[in-house]
Formats: structure tokens, C-alpha cells, sequence
């Protein structure tokens, strides 16, 4: 803009100097050549009252030569001439100048000359006689006037032309300066040129859409933030080069890497093999899931690519943590072998007498022997089934009993008096302390799980030792405990003997099957009542079952 | 143009990065072949090789081209001519790896050989290599000088390595053939372990601007 004001101011000086130079040569040289004709005129007086006076002698007298005069009688011919001979000049009646005196008296007129650099100036005056004066003088033309002052004018011509650069340049400048100095990023307050005044109202109004198109964005690009910090599952999306773009903290986590710099590879994050495939998958427009196992977690990356006009524009991996459910998965595989093997075992042993005896190859005394031991076995394989069928209803939360209110300590004495065979085959002595306590629950599951508990107290119990049932009611609710002088529980196993199948006896030769303590922790869990477990290993073990207060 | 040499250089970085990542799966994939007996996963060491070495000539050209190309002057510089010295080290990283897995194929660790210290030389030679990547990733100059450090414990277990077996062959005779192979194993982890420095020498190098031997 400055360019263009110093431009055309400079164009605009440059032409008004121009224009006045010539209007100025012009008016002068009319002016001068007015001079001149005047100071011819006089000359031509004088000349002529001298011609009046003394004739042809005054002509040829001192004359000064610097004016040419010429004489000319009335028919033309030239009587005298004081540059040239007058005989060899031809007749002059038809001079404009001459012409024009002989009608009225006086005339004059310009000629140039062949050269065109001079101007000659005539002037003639009609005598008394009838004959005519004549007198002339040279002028410079214009051109030639200009080309004498070229000098001079070039250095006017010059110093005005710097000047008028110099003012172009400053006044451009100080037109432009306030325009620049107007801040356009909130352009408030009076403009400098009221020219401006739409611009600005046009600019503020863009500013103010502006900020708020980006407020809008700010808000949800953080309602999004929020949103994504608040999710388990770890969020990270990357473009087509595998520069992150956006991520949760919980993608950090699992992902285990450091809070990546701005355009930063995801492969920074996390280079594990699992996940550089889901990238290299989900780039190349394939949805791509992976595990990731590491230091015993375990972690499930989802790759999805993103697609932009038709090509992959990136990427959207979602990452789980799946290492509970993978427990789970395996606790799930670990069962189902194990209740495999546990029916195949009586299983077997059913198969294998069955087919003895089936060909004959039993003496008649042992029949009962043997149909003993498929009844024991089958009886074992029943009991196995109840059990797995008691879990898997307290899995499903469905017991098939309703709720009551059950006195404990009847309960108890009960269970203890279906026990009263196996103690005393074990040499135990069974005992019951405490008095009356009400607790609310399914009485089946109740039976079950304090059956269970004084059952394993027998089974691992040593010959002549004793199972105390101790049945109480406090301020907190009723409490069952049952103490037994067994062979203990070593502290790893404390958690590992509620687990199903899991026997602390692992020749799996004991009569249980490996169900009990599990049935009493999902059993407790689904009364809502508190399980604990204290155990001193050859000394013995006590289970105590709290119930919340009736 | 200067948009274009950031974008390339950055394209260097992860490229890099992927090589890494490649080495320690080939040299992971090595030592648990070792450890649990499995030839499935020396496949899979001899197939992260072949990876490694396709993607040295890749970093190779792209490190040539941006040199060209681009002229790179100070940091730039150091960081391209580093990584064509860092790759140099990772292809030899995961070469060696293959021929550890290829050696697993003949080892079967029994109970007596278990006791010897080769598993643990493994894990340290893996977490070097692991932690020279990662100081390149993060550009961390205290973990590149950590893993020199962790070079001398390396050196002493291959020591340590080297008596067992004497021991061993000197007890029983005919494990000497077993024994040998091992002895490859460790010397071959144990050079793993100096490529590792060196990669970390590099990250150093092109961090400061002094490589650490020059000191």
C-alpha cells in the first residue's frame, strides 16, 4: 500500500512539474517575443522620423548593424537594405508585413528560418512618401530557449524530483502508519480513516464468531476429555504415520508408557509385538485384536481403522483389561477338568466291577463285596453331582429354598448327631457349646454349610481328638464357630482351601469330594453372612461363620 | 522444505523404533526358546531376523536420502549419522538372536544345566537391549548410560557362566557337547550385550554430541 501511495504520488509530481516547465517556457516565450516586437516597433519609429528627416543618408550613415533594415519603395522594389545588396534582392510587395503597411500604414509578422532555430520578427512602417521601412530582428525559438536552460533546469528538474520523492515517500509512510498500527485482533475504538469504519465492523464481528465457533470446540473437545478420562478402558487414537492424536490416562496405564509430546509415534508408548500388529493391522484396514501379556497382566488391544474418503485416516484402539476375566476364563478351564476327572474316577471304578462280575469271574461269597463297592462308588459319584448342583445354584443365586428365621443351636445338634457314626469310627469326640442364637437364612443352605464345616473338622481330625461347635449371639448378629485339633491348614493354602476340588490331602484318597469348603463360601456369601478362618498347622483349624443380627 | 526433513526425520524415529522393538522380540523370542525348550519360538526369533534386516536396508536408504537431500547440519546430523551407526548394531543384535535360536534346537536344558546362570545372563542381556531402545525412545541420556553400566554385570555373569560349565564338563564328561553350545549361547549374549551399549553409546552421542569414548 505504501508502494502504491508513494507511486502515484511520485507519478502526480513528476507530472505537474512536467506540465508547469512547459506551461512556464510557453507564456514566457510569448511574453519575450511581445518584447521584442515592441522594441522593434520603436526602432522602426526612429528609423523612420531619421528616413523622413535626412533620406537615404540617414540609412547609410552609422546605422547600427545589429537590426536589419530594408527600405522598399511603394512598387516593391527595395531601395536599401543594410545587410545585403539591394539590386540582387527581389521585389518585396508581396511580404506580408509590406503589404499590410502599404494598405494601412504598419505591419509586421514572424517567419522562421530555414534552420527553424530562429524566428525572424518583422516590423514596417508606411513614410509620408509612400514607400515602406522595414525592420527585423531574430529570436531563438522555443526549443532552442529550453535547450540554452537545459542546464539549469535539469538541476531544477533534479532537485525537485528528489523532493518530491523524498515528501512521496514520507507521506505515503505517515498515511500507512496508522493502518498498521491498528491491531486487528480486537480492533476496538475509532478507526484512522473513517473508510475503514466497515472493514473494522466486518473483522469484529469475525473475531467474535471466531472465539466463539472456538469456545464451542474447546468445550467439547474437554467434555470429551472428560468423558474418555472417566473410562476404564484405555482410548488412544493415531493417524495414518502413528502420531497420537488423543489418549485417556487409562490408556497411559495400561499401555505403560509416559505422557507422549505432541506429534509423537504411538510406538513411543508401547512397542510390544501385540501392539505394533494391531497398528500395522488397523493401518492397513484391517480391525486387528491382540493380547498383550506382560508380568502376569493381561491386556486386550482393539485396533479399528478409521476410514477418510475412502483410504485409512488413522486409527481408534481401545485397550481392556482383561486380566480378571482371563483368571476367570482359566479358574473356568480348571474346573471343567477337574469335575471331568472327578466323575470319570468312581466312574471306572463302577465300570470295571460291573464287567467282573458281568463275567462270572466272581466267587458267590464276594458278590456282596463287590456290589458294595459299586454302591459306594455310585453313592460318591451322587454326592459329587448334588454338590456341583448346590454351586452352580449358588453361582446362579438361586438356593430353591425360602428364607426363614432358624435357630442355630437345634440346627447344629442336629447336624452333629448325623456325624455321631463317622466320629466315632474316627475316634473323635464331637462337642457342642454355647446356647440358643436365631439367624436368617435358607435352612438347607445353613444346614450345608455347618454340615460341611463339622464334616472336614472329623475328616481331618487325628484319632482321639475333639470337634467343639460353639454357637453364640451377640450384639452383632448369631456366630457359629467350629474348632477341630486337626492337622491345620499351612498359611499358602489359607486361601486356596475355599477353591474348588482343591484338597490340602493331594493323593485325593479322602472320602470328600473337594466341594465342602467351597459350597460353605458361596453359601455364606449368598446368606450375607461374614466367613473367617484361623489355623495353627498340627495343632487345628477354626471356621467361624458370622450372621447379620435378625 | 523444512516441514518435509522434520516429517522424514520423524519417519527415521519410528522407523527406528520399530527396528528396536523387532530386536527385542527376536532376542525375547531366543531366550525363552532357550529357557522353555520350544522351536516354535525359534521360528519365530529366525523370522524377526529376517525382519530386522529388511528394515536396516529401509532406515538405511532413508538416512542416506535425507543426507543427501536435505543436508542436515548439528543435531540433525548427529541424530542421522547415529542411527546409521545404531542400526549397524541392531542388525547384528537380532543376526545373533537367530543364531541363539538356531543353537536352542540342539540344547535341551536338563536339571543339572538349569542351575546354571544362563537364564539370568538372558533377562539382563533383554532388559539392556530393552533399555537402549527405550533411552533412544525417550531420549533419555541417564538410562543410555545405565545400560553401560549394566554391560560390566553382563561381562561378570558370562565369567560366571564360563566356571560352571568348566566345572560341569570336568563332573561329567559327556556333557561336554551340551556344553559347548551353551558356552556359544552366553558368549553370543554376551556380544548382544556389547551391541546394546554401543546403541546406547550412540543415543548418548547424538544427545550430547560426545560419544562416550572419546572421554
Amino acid at each position: 500500500m505504501t508502494r502504491k501511495i508513494f507511486r502515484s504520488m511520485a507519478a502526480v509530481s513528476l507530472a505537474v512539474l512536467a506540465a508547469s516547465l512547459v506551461l512556464i517556457v510557453g507564456v514566457l516565450h510569448g511574453y519575450f517575443q511581445n518584447q521584442v516586437l515592441e522594441e522593434l516597433r520603436q526602432k522602426t519609429t526612429y528609423a523612420a522620423l531619421g528616413v523622413e528627416q535626412a533620406g537615404m543618408d540617414y540609412l547609410t550613415g552609422d546605422l547600427p548593424r545589429s537590426s536589419r533594415v530594408t527600405w522598399v519603395a511603394a512598387d516593391g522594389t527595395v531601395l536599401f537594405d543594410n545587410w545585403e545588396d539591394p539590386a540582387a534582392m527581389a521585389n518585396h510587395a508581396d511580404r506580408a508585413e509590406i503589404r499590410e503597411a502599404l494598405l494601412t500604414g504598419k505591419g509586421s509578422s514572424a517567419r522562421y528560418s530555414d534552420t527553424l532555430a530562429e524566428k525572424t520578427l518583422y516590423y514596417a512602417l508606411r513614410l509620408s512618401d509612400g514607400s515602406v521601412l522595414r525592420v527585423s530582428d531574430t529570436q531563438d525559438t522555443v526549443w532552442l530557449l529550453v535547450l540554452e536552460a537545459v542546464q539549469p533546469v535539469a538541476f531544477v528538474l533534479l532537485a525537485a524530483l528528489v523532493l518530491a520523492l523524498w515528501l512521496s515517500g514520507r507521506v505515503a509512510r505517515q498515511l500507512v502508519a496508522p493502518i498498521n498500527a491498528m491491531d486487528l485482533e480486537d480492533p476496538e475504538g475509532e478507526p484512522p480513516y473513517e473508510e475503514l469504519a466497515p472493514l473494522l465492523g466486518r473483522i469484529r464481528s469475525q473475531n467474535r464468531q471466531i472465539r466463539r465457533q472456538m469456545q464451542d470446540l474447546r468445550r467439547r473437545q474437554e467434555e470429551f476429555g472428560a468423558i474418555t478420562e472417566n473410562m476404564s478402558e484405555g482410548l488412544l487414537v493415531i493417524d495414518r504415520e502413528t502420531r497420537v492424536l488423543s489418549y485417556n490416562t487409562a490408556a497411559l496405564r495400561l499401555l505403560r508408557g509416559a505422557k507422549p509430546q505432541a506429534g509423537e509415534s504411538a510406538y513411543a508408548l508401547n512397542r510390544e509385538m501385540g501392539f505394533r500388529r494391531c497398528v500395522e493391522g488397523a493401518l492397513s484396514g484391517q480391525r486387528t485384536e491382540q493380547l498383550l501379556e506382560r508380568d502376569g497382566s493381561c491386556r486386550q488391544v482393539i485396533a479399528s481403522p478409521v476410514q477418510q474418503d475412502g483410504a485409512v485416516g488413522g486409527a481408534v484402539l481401545v485397550v481392556l483389561d482383561v486380566t480378571e476375566k482371563e483368571q476367570r476364563e482359566q479358574l473356568r478351564r480348571e474346573f471343567t477338568a477337574n469335575v471331568s476327572h472327578e466323575l470319570k474316577t468312581p466312574l471306572t471304578s463302577i465300570l470295571g466291577t460291573a464287567e467282573i462280575l458281568e463275567n462270572g469271574l466272581v466267587q458267590p461269597v464276594d458278590i456282596p463285596h463287590f456290589a458294595g463297592n459299586i454302591h459306594r462308588e455310585a453313592q460318591r459319584l451322587i454326592g459329587l453331582v448334588n454338590d456341583i448342583i448346590k454351586l452352580s445354584r449358588l453361582d446362579e443365586g438361586d438356593s430353591g429354598g425360602q428364607w426363614e428365621t432358624v435357630e442355630l443351636h437345634a440346627l447344629a445338634e442336629n447336624v452333629l448327631a448325623q456325624l455321631g457314626q463317622a466320629a466315632e469310627t474316627k475316634q473323635v469326640t464331637l462337642r457342642l457349646e454355647g446356647g440358643k442364637a436365631l439367624a436368617r437364612g435358607v435352612p438347607q443352605i445353613l444346614e450345608e454349610i455347618l454340615y460341611n464345616l463339622c464334616d472336614n473338622a472329623v475328616a481331618y481330625n487325628r484319632p482321639g481328638g475333639s470337634v467343639t461347635v460353639t454357637v453364640e449371639e451377640s450384639e452383632q448378629g448369631a456366630r457359629v464357630a467350629v474348632a477341630d485339633t486337626g492337622v491345620g491348614i499351612p498359611p499358602e493354602a489359607r486361601e486356596r482351601v475355599f477353591e474348588r476340588f482343591y484338597r490340602l490331602d493331594k493323593s485325593h484318597s479322602g472320602t470328600g469330594t473337594g466341594l465342602g469348603l467351597s459350597i460353605v463360601k458361596h453359601g455364606a456369601a449368598y446368606l450375607g453372612a461374614k466367613l473367617s478362618l484361623e489355623s495353627q498347622v498340627g495343632v487345628g483349624s477354626t471356621f467361624t461363620v458370622e450372621f447379620p443380627k435378625v | 522444505m523444512r516441514n518435509k526433513f522434520d516429517e522424514q526425520l520423524e519417519k527415521l524415529h519410528v522407523e527406528l523404533i520399530q527396528m528396536g522393538a523387532a530386536c527385542e522380540d527376536a532376542i525375547s523370542a531366543a531366550a525363552e526358546a532357550l529357557l522353555k525348550g520350544d522351536t516354535a519360538l525359534a521360528d519365530a526369533a529366525e523370522e524377526a531376523e529376517k525382519d530386522i534386516d529388511q528394515r536396516e536396508r529401509e532406515v538405511e536408504n532413508l538416512c542416506l536420502k535425507l543426507l543427501l537431500q536435505q543436508q542436515p547440519v548439528a543435531r540433525d546430523l548427529r541424530e542421522i549419522s547415529a542411527a546409521l551407526k545404531m542400526i549397524s548394531d541392531l542388525e547384528r543384535i537380532g543376526d545373533q538372536a537367530a543364531d541363539i535360536a538356531e543353537l536352542t534346537r540342539y540344547i535341551h536344558l536338563t536339571d543339572g544345566l538349569s542351575r546354571l546362570h544362563i537364564g539370568e545372563m538372558a533377562r539382563a542381556v533383554i532388559a539392556m537391549v530393552t533399555d537402549s531402545v527405550d533411552s533412544f525412545v525417550k531420549g533419555d541420556l541417564a538410562l543410555a548410560r545405565a545400560v553401560r553400566a549394566a554391560d560390566d554385570q553382563v561381562d561378570a555373569l558370562f565369567e560366571q557362566v564360563k566356571r560352571e560349565l568348566i566345572d560341569l564338563i570336568a563332573a561329567d564328561a559327556a556333557a561336554g557337547e551340551v556344553g559347548l553350545d551353551i558356552l556359544m549361547v552366553a558368549k553370543y549374549l554376551e556380544r548382544i550385550g556389547d551391541h546394546a551399549t554401543n546403541v546406547a553409546e550412540w543415543v548418548e552421542y547424538s544427545l550430547t554430541g560426545v560419544h562416550p569414548s572419546d572421554d
